[in-house]
């Protein structure tokens, strides 16, 4: 009788204990793959399939237990974004999420994160607010931490590179109606502000305008010597495509939207030379990023990565919550976010490598010296200044404040 | 000087495009008395199934141009089975049952199933349309003009003047006509009224079809490319008036250029109001439009 009942209970110990092995560990991704976005979402994806991928077959998080992602499509809609946020905490129970592009839907969906003490991973969206959210002192705790250039560091790096690095004088601002675009146009204006430029002309233009003629027109008729911008893909493009049209050519330089594949396929030549900042630009120079880049061609059997920054800061996100997750030993939330703010492991990426990447009171991985500027050249970005990435500074670090 | 005359000839071939749509919600309204809501779908529609047809046949490898045109007659075809099964489906029912706004939700959800079939369909990303016409531009005095921006005002004219001369010369124009001064006398002549009606919507989604592909080289290809259009060519059917042709011309080349010179002269922020202000004043001064004429209706 005791050993029928010991051996049942080993047998029922021991069940339980392959089953908690064989648990998988998931993870929610939340992003665009269709629409106006969708170029920067799937290479997201793609980046983030990748990683997990790697670790999988390296065995996995927590000794053994399998990445399970769970995809969700939130088509760059705030309210599908919350939808999407509702389902992944209370019916798919996720151990955190990694995702969003649009900053607008990322600031929709994080409340919802921040509330069930879920850590959020924003490895794109790029507005400012978006780890400010939830900052101290209002709340006690921010479980928002993002791994992408702000629109702070990315306005700043405009400025800089227009005025002081290439001598403009007579800057223009060309930026669509969204939250993107007007946030970032007083991120700009600030920035410039802080180099004591006021630009020349500062225009606007809606989502799915069809004529740009009237906004370039004004900035030329203005004598600006450089157009700024801060807008997405396709209505850049009709930007680029007005300059010709018009005759006029000047540089081009903006927010890192300019590396979009809809940018550059769609102005085509006009586009070339277009500026903006990169994290990541798709060329071997570190062997992490040769291997990166080696394996995401032949994974999706493509030569040019659609968004490289996105598919790069995808990958560097699950590699940083995995090395979380295995130093919390848990997949609780707060537990999570711990590990997260006092990371021991050194963490090798493809953006950059992290040590101690955040803290409770910073959660940013990217600082203004990381990001490079890019070209749009042969229709592919191409490091604008070349001897930015050569030797040693090619792996660019934190700063620690 | 040149500024001006440069706003004022790109304000005129956005103009000539919000016309052409404006011209479809007018045959509509002068049969039946009910506009098409999805006119802005019409078009989208219209130039994806346009740019299918110009891929496959570069891809066949024909120019640009020889797809371009032989897509055309395909593209008008598309337009008219798509407009007939418009009126078919929504309309109808609506006129038969003397239903005063069931073709307004009728109209308005068709739209709505149709973009989002076209977003299954094609995606919801932007698609380039190749262009036809050599995309440098052209210099002509001070204003740099493109050829496919002269297409666009050329085509769009030519399909209103087409339409125009069917609707006066021929015997089923004249019912048209007919139809449009008294469909109740129309129908006690032994006119099929009710073929006429679907025939004028065919004819109105064919115009905005026709539309579509004229003005997607110059823009981007996608589902989401007709509500914007839809709706700005509903303000200029309503100053031009709905029951005049040249109204609708005079109140798109209005619309057009007070955007380009607002943009410009004012702000690009405020690109939209001052149509959207004459709109409102046409409304309270000649709710008719400019060019309309009062409506008498007897009770």
């Amino acid at each position: 009788m005791t050993a029928r009942l010991v051996g049942a209970t080993i047998g029922l110990l021991f069940t339980a204990s392959l089953a908690w092995a064989a648990d998988p560990v998931k993870i929610g991704l939340s992003g665009p793959f269709t629409g106006g976005s969708s170029a920067m979402g799937v290479s997201m994806r793609d980046g983030v399939k990748l990683a997990v991928d790697e670790i999988n077959k390296a065995g996995g998080v927590l000794g053994g237990r399998p990445i399970q992602l769970v995809e969700r499509d939130d088509q760059a809609k705030n309210e599908i974004g919350v939808q999407i946020a509702q389902e992944l905490i209370n019916k798919e129970q996720v151990a955190a999420t990694i995702g969003y592009i649009n900053t607008g839907v990322a600031l929709a969906s994080q409340r919802f994160y921040q509330e069930a003490e879920i850590p959020v991973m924003n490895c794109v969206a790029t507005g400012s607010k978006v780890t400010k959210q939830f900052a101290a002192p209002d709340f006690e705790h921010n479980y928002v931490f993002r791994n992408a250039a702000n629109d702070t560091i990315q306005s700043g790096m405009i400025a800089a590179e227009a005025i002081t690095r290439q001598g403009f004088k007579k800057p223009a601002i060309l930026a669509d109606s969204s939250n993107y675009g007007q946030l970032g146009r007083a991120d700009l204006t600030a920035a410039l502000a802080k180099l004591s430029v006021t630009p020349v002309a500062s225009e606007k233009f809606n989502v799915g305008d069809t004529d740009m003629t009237a906004q370039v027109l004004k900035a030329k008729e203005a004598g600006a010597d450089v157009i700024l911008t801060y807008a997405i893909g396709p209505e850049l493009a009709q930007i680029a495509n007005a300059m010709a049209k018009l005759g006029w050519k000047v540089p081009l330089i903006g927010s890192w939207t300019l590396s979009m594949s809809s940018f550059i396929d769609t102005a085509g030549a006009n586009g070339e030379g277009a500026m903006m900042p990169q994290t990541f630009i798709q060329l071997p120079t570190t062997p992490k990023r040769k291997s990166f880049i080696e394996a995401y061609q032949k994974t999706y059997n493509i030569d040019r990565i659609p968004s490289p920054v996105s598919a790069a800061q995808g990958y560097d996100a699950v590699l940083l919550l995995a090395a979380a997750i295995n130093q919390a030993k848990s997949t609780e939330g707060p537990k999570i976010r711990e590990a997260l703010e006092n990371l021991q492991s050194k963490v090798e990426g493809v953006v950059t490598n992290y040590d101690h990447p955040y803290s409770a009171a910073d959660h940013e991985t990217v600082t203004d010296n990381i990001p490079v500027f890019g070209l749009v050249k042969g229709g592919r970005v191409v490091p604008a200044h070349p001897e930015d990435l050569e030797g040693d500074k090619a792996l660019r670090l934190k700063t620690k404040s | 000087m040149g500024v001006l005359a440069q706003l004022i000839v790109s304000g005129i071939s956005v103009g000539m495009i919000y016309a052409v749509i404006a011209f479809g919600y007018q045959l509509t309204f002068a049969t039946s008395k009910t506009l098409n809501f999805g006119q802005g779908e019409a078009l989208m529609l219209g130039a994806l199934v346009g740019l299918t047809t110009v891929n496959f046949l570069i891809g066949a490898s024909l120019g640009n141009l020889t797809a371009y045109l032989l897509m055309l007659p395909l593209v008008c075809l598309f337009g008219m089975a798509q407009g007939a099964a418009v009126e078919f489906l929504g309309v109808r029912q609506a006129l038969r049952t003397k239903s005063d706004a069931g073709w307004i939700m009728a109209t308005i959800a068709l739209g709505i199933i149709l973009r989002n079939a076209a977003e299954i369909i094609w995606g919801r990303d932007s698609l380039k349309f190749p262009s036809p016409l050599p995309e440098s531009a052209l210099s002509v005095g001070p204003v740099r003009i493109q050829p496919m921006e002269i297409a666009v005002v050329v085509g769009a004219l030519l399909l209103m003047a087409l339409v125009e001369l069917f609707n006066r010369r021929s015997i089923y124009g004249k019912a048209v006509v007919a139809t449009a001064n008294d469909r109740d006398a129309a129908g006690l002549m032994g006119i099929n009224t009710r073929l006429v009606i679907t025939f004028s919507y065919a004819l109105s989604s064919m115009a905005a079809a026709f539309a579509g592909v004229l003005v997607a080289p110059l823009t981007l290809t996608g589902a989401s490319m007709g509500a914007v259009l839809g709706l700005k060519a509903f303000a200029v059917a309503i100053i031009g008036g709905l029951s005049s042709g040249v109204g609708v011309i005079v109140g798109g080349l209005i619309l057009g250029i007070t955007e380009t010179l607002t943009g410009y002269y004012v702000s690009s922020g405020y690109k939209d109001v001052p149509g959207l202000i004459l709109l409102l004043l046409v409304l309270s001064l000649k709710p008719s439009g400019i060019f309309g004429k009062a409506a008498i209706k007897k009770v």
